[in-house]
């Protein structure tokens, strides 16, 4: 359940930059994992507690994705160019954490646990409902930024830079700038995911941080449920996080007349590739998009 | 139109609730037990194999009348499957645990191991591992954690003094060793601990070789290098695929040294092992933690394990069963299914009748590691899997020097 929050919280992250912005990115794990490494080195390390780790991990991330936009667009890489490039940007980071003796290498960090339940460590019994709450406060904090970020003058501007950058351009916005600003909120959004990802799980390692697979966990719930909506992400996180629930209840205990399914692992992956190839061909607004569409209509 | 999308954002709140209000069941008669095991991916038969034995161990500890001090309750065993990944492993203990598991037993990867350590520490829910080398699960201080098998530093420590003990039996010279391990904590750990206590015994390690843990195909520049110091023995640490290939490498090379000597090998002791290698497998010694070949009940439990499952139980299965059996041990001895009550039973717990040849009862120090864990070597011959050392351990006579040209 905390699961389809984080989700939906790195879907959120992701559709800012990616649909509102139209900066495809192959690579929102990079900047997962910074939030996630942030709080777990300054916690395991410092013992800062995990509030502030997610604040500084949000800061850093929207930093490095800065810099790294900038250079992109700088130099004109742009498209299934510009996805390339984040994916390799996240790649990056991966190798270099395996690689980096102080964030444990490959073995991880696993963040110290306490005792007792704390607000402050952000630390419950791992069956408590205060994580389901801090989650969905997250997401519904983030779901506010997107929403007022959209409505905002940059966030405008930043749609008409997506549609039509040179007549955005020829209009007198600062295109390099608002991309920017719509590149630094989307980092920042999926760094607090990853935050939060590190304090649920009390451990992080490169393939939990930096993995291809986050990446693709970020984009599958908003095209699944709509890229450049507010609502997509979300309902997308829950087709994606209820699916893939239903699918391990199914493949433990399979009904009569499915035993086959028996221990089955990948079933759901499979069923989401169908799913997202489904939504590819026949709803390519996914599912929230289009049935906007329809009622608009 | 803002109605409309109002709408579908209070049917989404309502689903996210929904879904929130998950359902806490377990009865009171029945004790249930999590087992966190890779039961698919590339570990799969190890996992699976290991869960029969949990199984076993909870279908035998039913037929015999269940927890007796808690009125004949019926342990249940629950699997969850790890997929091998430290972070699917620790949601299926989370999973386990919040469906009413007292005890978790698991899980076969140190990295997995170490998160749901951490899970189970968190949830005050006793984890007793079964198989999980890594000294660093058990560095943090953990109440709720033990582990029966002896750790990386155990096995490294206790291998060299075998190898020197063995050296010393049979009037044979071990001075000089190489060591071949695989990269990462488990192998790093194992060897550094053979390094000091075998300098104690007068054993020099020559050449000290890692090898990558993907991407494994060729073992002989690997062995090569290691040979390159003139050894008389070489000593190896890792997994099965790779160790086949390293004994393997020094068959096709064959180079003049007393023995091949695993040490925590994932391969040397494997059944398998000896049809895997063949005559590349002949004479190959392992120090391992190995189930009691010696012991008739270790010997019944593997005879019924090969009939019910129709194949051979390996040392990592007994230990599950193991595992099952120190979980109601201390469940009969607390006489609660309460799982702060059974870490304190756990902690103080003595069983005589091991299922593995340890030098004594299994007891948890204030680590949690098992005091009397330790190795035995075992060694391949005419196609069979030997305990020949110690000699109390004995099944059939060593062979030392174990390779002839």
């Amino acid at each position: 359940m905390v699961k389809i929050l984080i989700f939906a919280i790195m879907a959120v992250g992701w559709n800012i930059m990616s649909g509102y912005g139209g900066m495809f990115s192959f690579g929102h794990a990079a900047f997962f994992g910074i939030g996630a490494y942030s709080v777990a080195y300054l916690l395991s390390a410092h013992g800062l507690n995990p509030w502030f780790g997610m604040l500084f991990g949000a800061m850093l991330a929207a930093i490095v994705g800065t810099v790294f936009a900038f250079l992109c667009l700088r130099y004109k890489l742009e498209g299934s160019y510009f996805a390339l490039a984040t994916f390799a940007f996240a790649q990056m980071f991966f190798l270099l954490t395996e690689n980096l003796e102080f964030l444990n290498r490959t073995e991880g960090i696993n963040i110290p646990i306490l005792q007792d339940d704390s607000w402050l460590m952000m630390q419950f019994h791992p069956t408590s409902y205060n994580y389901y709450w801090i989650g969905l406060f997250l997401l519904v904090a983030a779901v506010a930024v997107s929403i007022w970020f959209v409505h905002s003058r940059p966030g405008r501007f930043t749609t008409a830079i997506r549609d039509d950058e040179v007549a955005a351009e020829s209009l007198g916005i600062a295109v390099l700038r608002h991309r920017l600003i719509t590149v630094a909120l989307s980092c920042a959004i999926t760094a607090i995911a990853g935050g939060f990802y590190t304090q649920y799980y009390m451990f992080v390692g490169p393939n939990q941080g930096f993995g291809m697979q986050v990446s693709v966990d970020a984009i599958v719930p908003a095209v699944i449920g709509g890229v450049g909506t507010i609502w997509g992400p979300l309902i997308g996180a829950v087709v994606v996080g209820g699916l893939s629930e239903t699918i391990a209840d199914l493949v433990r205990n399979p009904p009569a007349g499915l035993e086959f399914l028996q221990g089955l692992s990948g079933l759901d992956v499979a069923i989401y590739a169908i799913l997202l190839i489904i939504i590819v061909v026949f709803l390519p607004k996914g599912i929230y998009g289009t049935i906007r569409e329809r009622l608009r209509k | 139109m803002r109605k409309k999308r109002l709408s579908i954002a209070a049917a989404a709140a309502l689903l996210l609730g929904l879904t929130a209000c998950g359902d806490n069941g377990g009865s009171s008669d029945e004790i249930a037990i999590g087992a966190v095991h890779p039961l698919s991916g590339p570990l799969a038969g190890v996992g699976g194999m290991m869960n029969d034995g949990a199984e076993l161990a909870v279908d035998d500890i039913n037929a015999a009348g269940g927890i007796k001090s808690i009125h004949g309750a019926k342990l249940t065993l629950m699997d969850g499957d790890s997929e091998g990944s430290a972070a699917v492993g620790q949601t299926e203990a989370r999973r386990l645990v919040s469906d009413g598991a007292v005890a978790l037993i698991g899980t076969y990867q140190s990295d997995v191991t170490e998160n749901v350590a951490a899970m189970a520490e968190r949830s005050d829910v006793p984890l007793v591992i079964d198989v999980a080398i890594d000294d660093k699960i058990l560095s943090h201080g953990y109440k709720y954690v033990f582990r029966i098998q002896p750790n990386a530093s155990t096995m490294g420590a206790s291998g060299a003094e075998v190898l020197s003990q063995i050296g010393k039996a049979t009037g044979q010279d071990v001075t000089k060793v190489s060591y071949m391990h695989i990269e990462g904590a488990f192998g790093e750990s194992t060897y550094q601990a053979f390094r000091k206590e075998a300098e104690k015994q007068g054993i020099q390690v020559v050449r000290n070789v890692s090898y990558p843990a993907t991407n494994f195909s060729d073992a002989t520049t690997a062995v090569t290098q290691a040979l390159s110091g003139d050894p008389d023995v070489l000593v190896v640490s890792g997994y099965y695929p790779d160790n086949l290939l390293i004994a393997e490498a020094v068959k096709a090379i064959n180079p003049n040294i007393k023995a091949v000597f695993g040490i925590a090998s994932g391969a040397y002791d494997d059944t398998s092992f000896p049809s895997d290698g063949g005559a590349a497998a002949n004479g190959v010694l392992s120090a391992n933690y190995h189930y009691s070949a010696t012991s008739k009940r270790a010997q019944d439990i593997r005879k019924r394990f090969q009939e019910k499952y129709g194949r051979p139980m390996e040392t990592a299965a007994m230990l599950s069963y193991q595992a099952v059996e120190v979980i109601a041990a201390g469940l009969e001895k607390s006489g609660s299914n309460d799982p702060v009550a059974l870490q304190n039973a756990i902690a103080n717990i003595r069983i005589d009748d091991t299922l593995l040849e340890f030098k004594g009862p299994i007891e948890f120090d204030d680590k949690g590691e098992n005091k009397n864990a330790t190795v035995i070597v075992t060694q391949v011959q005419k196609g069979r899997i030997e305990q020949v050392f110690p000699e109390e351990f004995a099944t059939s006579d060593l062979i030392f020097p174990a390779r002839d040209h």
